[in-house]
């Protein structure tokens, strides 16, 4: 029974993360909760090869990559908040409706 | 050499439609340095090449039987439609006829239209009306006889719009279209619903057809009043015959042609039909019924007309509605007689008035006066005229009349009634018309009026001559009654109504003993006649009405309903896609809350029937 746990944790690791996505202000903030969501997926990802995957634990493989790309992908997403940072001086997700009907 | 003539007949109505083209060239707008002379003499020389063609064609066909010349037209399926011809001595005489009425039209228009630019469309439509005429008698077969009276209605149109700057030419021609149309339509139904029935369009083989056909009395009633209906407006008669009153707007020598001959192309072909007509006796007495009412109804009108051209056009009326009544009775040959003298006598009456006309500018009666001492001839021959239109002894009509009445004296005694009616009323409005023209002392517009140039008095004496020797022709062809079979009674009867209708009428406007212009105690009465039974308002109040009522409601369901339910549609989509772009908010954020909605929908859909499994059967 110790696999739903996991899940369960993981699930509420990732629902935290989207409620932080959904409503931060701050574009930090927001690529913050892409990391908890990322962490989220990760902890599923162990604890499924933990339980299910013994020998070939193909989900740890899988977490190794996701962290990988999940760090390229912060450093990305801090360049493009900087690059946005740079001409309008502020990084308000509110600030950035521009691109609207 | 004899045969060639009656063999090449079918030529004749090309030598008038050939002429219609010829004509053309000298239209304003093409040759514009000669004037428009030319049209008029080769749309003449034409006619008088169809008109010796056809007699010479006459004499060949008088001493031979009837012969038969057929050209295949349509070949398609099961239906084959040739172009049949008869060639026997009424067709050919009747071409005789039309065409030295045309012969004498055209001449007479030399004259008549001597200040005129518009004589290559007035010529070329006047050749038309002739091929057309040509082409009606010759051919045997119902479907091309309607072919060419649609021809003709849409000739009638163009001819009567000739003056189109006018409004009242417009106006007149219109009705005259769409009255004529009406008529023609119906026939139609008629002579489509004829073919299964009989299986032929040939009148000759209809003839046969309608001696052993067993209709049930419902389709014979219905099939012979379509085919009335199309004679029915060609020959203007109630309730159709406002458009011929409207027509008098035309020029003059088409005028003749009108109420000669065009007239009686319906009655020509009313006639044609006269054996399928005789399988419902409700449509004879429909006819009878019809043919009285117009025939009394505007021979009243006629009097109380004070324009000289409608006058003589609901005389028009009168007698095509006594042709009715002979048609009605199944005196086919009467009535092809009464066409012959009538048509004579009513182109005499036409050229008489149209030569006044022209040298005296107004057409309204009152205005008349006094012009015999100045225009003997065009007095002597609307007196011929008059006299050869009614019962007056030695002159045509007589014959036919006392035929016709005495034909009906066992069977339908009131008809001799209403011919003996018609009769005085026609010979009143005639003399009515002589006088007031003629007689009494000039008045200002007629102070100088001089007799009309050679080409008006020519036609004019030529046809004056022709109805001076109409009973000499019929007593050559044997088609008077002899003395012993002449019905006294009759003959006095209609000589009595002749003489009591010209007799009143010459001493109510030839004394002076009653004031003119003439008042009865009834004013409505004179005026329900004057303005021919109010026609115009009644067709405004029903049909016009009804069919302008209609015509707006479907044009508001369709600019409303119809385009509305489409239109509907596009602004819809137009509103959605306005609407729904707000979607596109800017908001990154917001995307990824749709993405997310998407997920966890699409999630729920796929995932549904796992679900629903799961709470149905517990794996707990």
């Amino acid at each position: 029974m110790q696999l739903e746990f996991f899940l369960l944790l993981a699930a509420a690791l990732f629902c935290i993360g989207i409620y932080g996505l959904i409503t931060s202000r701050n574009a930090v903030r927001v690529l913050m909760s892409i990391e908890l969501m990322l962490n989220g997926v990760n902890l599923n990802l162990v604890g499924f090869s933990n339980f299910l995957d013994h020998t070939n634990i193909r989900g740890q493989v899988f977490s190794v990559f996701v962290i990988t790309v999940a760090a390229a992908e912060a450093a990305v997403g801090l360049a493009i908040v900087l690059a946005i940072y740079r001409n309008r001086e502020t990084i308000d997700m509110e600030q950035f409706n521009l691109l609207k009907w | 050499m004899n045969d060639f003539f009656s063999q090449t007949i079918w030529l004749v109505p090309l030598y008038s439609l050939s002429g219609a083209l010829f004509t053309l060239p000298w239209s304003p707008g093409i040759i514009r340095q000669t004037g428009p002379r030319p049209a008029g003499y080769i749309s003449t020389v034409m006619t008088v090449i169809g008109l010796v063609h056809s007699l010479l064609a006459l004499r060949v066909t008088v001493q031979q039987p009837v012969k038969y010349l057929s050209f295949d037209w349509l070949h398609a399926a099961n239906l084959d439609i040739a172009f049949e011809l008869e060639v026997s001595t009424i067709t050919v005489s009747a071409l005789v006829l039309i065409l030295g009425l045309n012969f004498l039209a055209k001449i007479y228009a030399i004259g008549y239209m001597e200040m005129d630019w518009g004589w290559a469309r007035f010529y070329s439509m006047l050749a038309l009306f002739e091929g057309g005429m040509c082409t009606l008698v010759l051919c045997n077969s119902l479907f091309f006889s309607y072919v060419v009276l649609e021809i003709l209605t849409l000739g009638t149109y163009l001819l009567i719009g000739l003056w189109f700057n006018q409004s009242l030419v417009v106006t007149g021609a219109r009705d005259a279209f769409l009255t004529k149309r009406v008529g023609d339509l119906i026939l139609l139904m008629g002579v489509v619903a004829l073919l299964p029935l009989a299986g032929t369009w040939n009148y000759t083989e209809l003839g046969e057809w309608a001696k052993t056909a067993n209709l049930s009395p419902g389709v014979a009633n219905l099939l012979c009043l379509a085919l009335i209906a199309g004679p029915l407006g060609k020959c203007a008669q109630f309730p159709l015959h406002l458009w011929l009153d409207e027509a008098m707007e035309g020029p003059m020598p088409a005028t003749i042609l009108r109420n000669t001959v065009v007239v009686s192309t319906g009655a020509w072909v009313l006639i044609k039909l006269q054996p399928v007509l005789a399988l419902s006796p409700l449509a004879l007495s429909t006819m009878i019924g019809i043919g009285s009412v117009t025939a009394i109804g505007a021979g009243l009108i006629a009097i109380a007309q004070i324009d000289i051209k409608r006058s003589l056009s609901y005389s028009v009326s009168a007698y095509m509605g006594l042709v009715f009544i002979a048609v009605g009775t199944q005196q086919d040959d009467t009535a092809l007689r009464l066409l012959f003298t009538y048509a004579i006598a009513m182109s005499l009456l036409v050229m008489s008035i149209g030569s006044v006309v022209l040298n005296t500018i107004t057409q309204d009666l009152t205005q008349y006066g006094g012009l015999w001492s100045r225009r003997p001839i065009s007095g002597l021959a609307f007196l011929v005229g008059a006299a050869a239109m009614v019962a007056c002894p030695p002159f045509g009509c007589f014959w036919i009349l006392t035929e016709m009445a005495d034909n009906l004296w066992h069977t339908h005694p009131t008809l001799v009634g209403v011919l003996l009616i018609v009769n005085g009323l026609t010979a009143f409005s005639l003399t009515r018309e002589f006088s007031l023209i003629f007689g009494g002392k000039p008045k200002p517009m007629t102070v100088r009026s001089p007799e009309g140039l050679w080409a008006l008095v020519l036609p004019m004496t030529f046809g004056m001559g022709f109805a001076l020797h109409v009973p000499i022709l019929l007593d050559k062809w044997n088609l008077l009654p002899g003395w012993e079979n002449l019905n006294f009674a009759v003959a006095t009867l209609l000589v009595i109504s002749t003489f009591i209708g010209a007799g009143a009428a010459a001493y109510i406007y030839l004394t002076d003993k009653i004031a003119k212009p003439i008042q009865l105690k009834h004013k409505a009465v004179q005026d329900f006649f004057a303005y021919d039974l109010y026609t115009a308002q009644i067709y405004r109040v029903t049909i016009i009405f009804a069919v302008g009522l209609v015509s707006q409601i479907v044009y508001w369901f369709d600019r409303y309903l119809v385009d509305g339910v489409i239109n509907l549609f596009g602004l819809a989509t137009i509103f959605s896609g306005e609407s729904l772009k707000y979607n596109v908010s800017g908001q990154t954020q917001f995307y990824f809350l749709s993405i997310l909605l998407g997920v966890i929908l699409f999630v729920g859909v796929i995932c549904f029937p796992f679900l629903a499994q799961l709470s149905v059967n517990p794996v707990f």
